[in-house]
């Protein structure tokens, strides 16, 4: 009798904990500080697809607990909220945000063996040594900007280009592989600048380039100081005359708001559907910023979409791993149903676009980049329009490794 | 002889009594407890509070760099995390073939022949002048490293180091090692740092931050001074700089900015210039205020009451950390110039004079 007691409520006891089962999800990134503009809506994306995946139940018997901080920017910072969060309440996967950050925290993630997803595409994330754990969602700024190449060489070979880089490793990370890319393709890079966001000022840039014959800039940088180039240009009347584009933080609704119809026909990078398509992940996107009182602006964000990608990711990779695991959620399970979200297991939320062969978000233990599809968007009317179908970039591959 | 557990003024009658290190035996008892205590204090804390003790140390041995070059030689320089980073680098090329105790030194070694050239403008320009040749340095420092491929472009270089004498150093006692070892380098640069005050070449500082002219009439070389007060600044800062890449396994460059400068530069404020306990309080101050802010943002964001109260599209919460820092820097600056050591020299004077008012 005694025994059937205890064994009752052993199982009860199981049984409350199985009910009342939390998972931990851990990102930090700059709500504030420098790039808030994009870590603002990227933070509410999270947030809200975290607050929906409770509501909808999407991992049975688990209650995710998200935690969304706020890093300033600054690596100190992010250290400390990681290695907070791995002494208090061990996530079962992260969600990081800055190039630099990441970097230095690569080989501690390596080391406690957690899949991490950052906001920055830098190739560096995914690049040897410690890159085991870390996963880009969406194809990287280096790869961006060599799909612009390729996207030019339709129309025009041999044709003159300069980069304009922020002046960070982010901005820089993707100089050498357009070198290579322009070699293979016939261009010549003519220039590379370094362009921060104190760029008020942008006429001898813009006649130095003009002078040098240049007929296309490719921008990797961050929406202002690209809008401030944007204008200037178009003051200038260099804007038919310079073709200007960029990678995926150059564009989006926060170019349009910062460049007015300076923005007219630069050509955006992306992964991401906007928000006129009628996709399964859009519409989510729509209902939950409704849902939870998100201003126009946030709500027009790419990165708003971008947060909800990576949280979905998570939540799927998360769902998976107890599906498989007899219902064990923990970074080592997490990565096993990461690295095996691909073929018939890809995922399709429905946030980025699919590659030819209809996958959206893929992984392999190897393949660290998750949607490899993108296209090439024109600024029009006040919005962007994609001007190509999805397409993976050819050339990527063969110049990263050479 | 009086007894000298029980001194309770300033009975020196040689010049010997009056440069010792410690003013008398309370104060070493007192440094040994210090001492004690702070080995004692990783026992009781979680890893990531180790993280955050180990930040505020390397802060105060740049802090005290500082305070040779600005607080004691008066030599305003607003390039220390530049120096930080000399070393952070040095640290991260030599780490490969170097043990940890040959790369540190070696790292505040570059940092001081760096130091030491930057100084060069000291001998010919000052105050405002001299705080943008520093400036400037900080920026060149920045640019440079972004540039050369040797630096991975600005980008991280990892720095690790897994074993010590046969300790797997990893993940579980990553903080706490270099806690020790911070601790260990710290108590060194603060012995180091009183013993240079109370010899010639502390006092050849003072002299030339009061009058150059004065101490070069009194035969003190003000351009070697104000050269060695450059070059010991950024030794310090090196060393620093060394630790941290250490610590936090990789150097990237945006530890080094113009920010971070800036930082060490209200450290010493807040702290009070020209003091060791200054050095100590100063990162102390600002690192938890950092913290408790950053809670207090959080729990207002999450907060329901105070967000229907705050106008809308107006974000309090976020903007408490920066407005805390520089209102304090404002506030310490118009009513506590000499910083919170001032707050510790009246606690020690109420305690040595106790039970009497003076």
């Amino acid at each position: 009798m005694k025994r059937a007691i205890v064994l009752g409520m052993v199982a009860m006891l199981g049984l409350a904990m199985a009910q009342g089962r939390t998972v931990n999800l851990l990102w930090s990134g700059a709500v504030t500080g420098p790039t808030s503009d994009v870590g603002g809506p990227y933070g509410a994306g999270i947030e809200d697809y975290c607050k929906y995946a409770n509501e909808q139940k999407l991992i049975p018997g688990v209650t995710l607990n998200c935690t969304v901080r706020d890093d300033q920017y600054q690596n100190p910072n992010t250290q400390r909220i990681f290695e907070e969060a791995l002494d208090r309440a061990k996530p079962a996967m992260y969600l990081g945000y800055s190039t630099g950050a990441m970097l230095q925290l690569k080989p501690l993630i390596n080391e406690v063996k957690m899949p991490t997803l950052p906001a920055s595409a830098h190739i560096g994330l995914i690049d040897p040594p410690n890159n085991q754990y870390m996963f880009l969602p969406v194809s990287s700024y280096s790869e961006q900007v060599v799909a612009l190449m390729e996207y030019i060489n339709r129309t025009d070979k041999n044709a003159k280009i300069a980069l304009v880089v922020n002046p960070s490793p982010f901005g820089r990370a993707v100089v050498d592989h357009a070198r290579r890319a322009a070699q293979r393709l016939g261009q010549s890079i003519v220039d590379v600048r370094e362009v921060g966001g104190g760029n008020l000022d942008n006429t001898a840039l813009l006649r130095a380039l003009d002078a040098a014959g240049v007929q296309y800039i490719i921008h990797q940088n961050v929406a202002g100081p690209v809008a401030n180039i944007l204008k200037d240009a178009k003051r200038l009347g260099l804007d038919k005359k310079i073709k200007q584009m960029g990678a995926v933080y150059t564009g989006g609704s926060d170019l349009i708001r910062l460049a007015g119809d300076a923005a007219e026909g630069f050509l955006w990078a992306s992964s991401y559907y906007t928000l006129d398509e009628n996709t399964p992940g859009i519409a989510l996107q729509k209902q939950l910023a409704a849902r939870y009182n998100r201003s126009a602006d946030i709500l027009n964000s790419t990165n708003y979409t971008a947060g909800m990608l990576a949280a979905a990711i998570a939540v799927e990779a998360m769902k998976r791993a107890a599906q498989r695991f007899n219902g064990r959620i923990d970074n080592e399970t997490v990565y096993q149903a990461l690295i095996g979200m691909n073929g018939p297991n890809a995922f399709k939320p429905g946030f980025a676009v699919s590659t030819k062969a209809g996958i959206e978000i893929d992984f392999t233990r190897s393949e660290q980049t998750g949607a490899e599809g993108l296209r090439v968007l024109e600024a029009r009317g006040g919005k962007f329009v994609p001007v190509t179908d999805p397409f993976t970039s050819a050339l990527f591959r063969q110049v990263r490794n050479p | 002889m009086r007894n000298p557990w029980a001194q309770t003024g300033n009975y020196r009658t040689s010049y010997v009594q009056d440069t010792t290190i410690f003013a008398n035996y309370r104060e070493i008892l007192s440094v040994v407890l210090l001492l004690v205590a702070l080995c004692i204090l990783p026992m009781f804390l979680e890893r990531s509070q180790v993280l955050v003790l180990n930040f505020i140390l390397i802060y105060a041995i740049a802090v005290l760099g500082l305070n040779i070059t600005t607080g004691y030689a008066g030599l305003i320089s607003v390039g220390q995390a530049a120096f930080m980073g000399v070393g952070a680098y040095t640290v991260a090329l030599s780490a490969p073939n170097l043990p940890f105790w040959l790369t540190i030194p070696l790292g505040g070694l570059t940092a001081a022949i760096i130091g030491f050239i930057v100084g060069i403008p000291s001998l010919r320009v000052k105050h405002l002048y001299l705080a943008l040749a520093t400036l400037a340095f900080q920026e060149i420092f920045v640019w440079v490293v972004g540039r050369s491929p040797a630096l991975a472009q600005g980008a991280a270089i990892p720095v690790e180091m897994r074993n010590f004498l046969g300790l797997e150093i990893g993940f579980r006692n990553h903080n706490y090692f270099w806690y020790y070892v911070i601790l260990f380098v710290l108590v060194l640069m603060v012995m180091a740092w009183r013993n240079l005050l109370r010899g010639k070449y502390g006092r050849a500082l003072i002299a030339v931050r009061d009058n150059d002219r004065a101490a070069d009439a009194m035969g003190m070389d003000p351009g070697r001074t104000k050269l060695f007060a450059f070059a010991l600044g950024a030794f310090y800062g090196g060393i620093a700089g060394g630790l941290l890449a250490y610590m936090q396994r990789a150097v990237v460059v945006e530890e080094f900015t113009l920010g971070r400068s800036v930082a060490l530069l209200a450290m010493a404020i807040v702290g009070g210039l020209g003091t060791v306990v200054g050095s100590l309080l100063g990162p102390a101050f600002i690192e938890f205020l950092r913290l408790y802010m950053e809670r207090l943002s959080e729990w207002m964001k999450s907060n329901a009451f105070i967000q229907s109260i705050t106008p809308a599209g107006v974000d309090v919460a976020s903007a408490l950390l920066p407005l805390s820092f520089g209102l304090v820097i404002v506030l310490f600056l118009v009513f506590e110039p000499r910083g919170l050591y001032n707050w510790w020299r009246l606690l020690r004077s109420y305690f040595r004079t106790w039970p009497f008012k003076y």
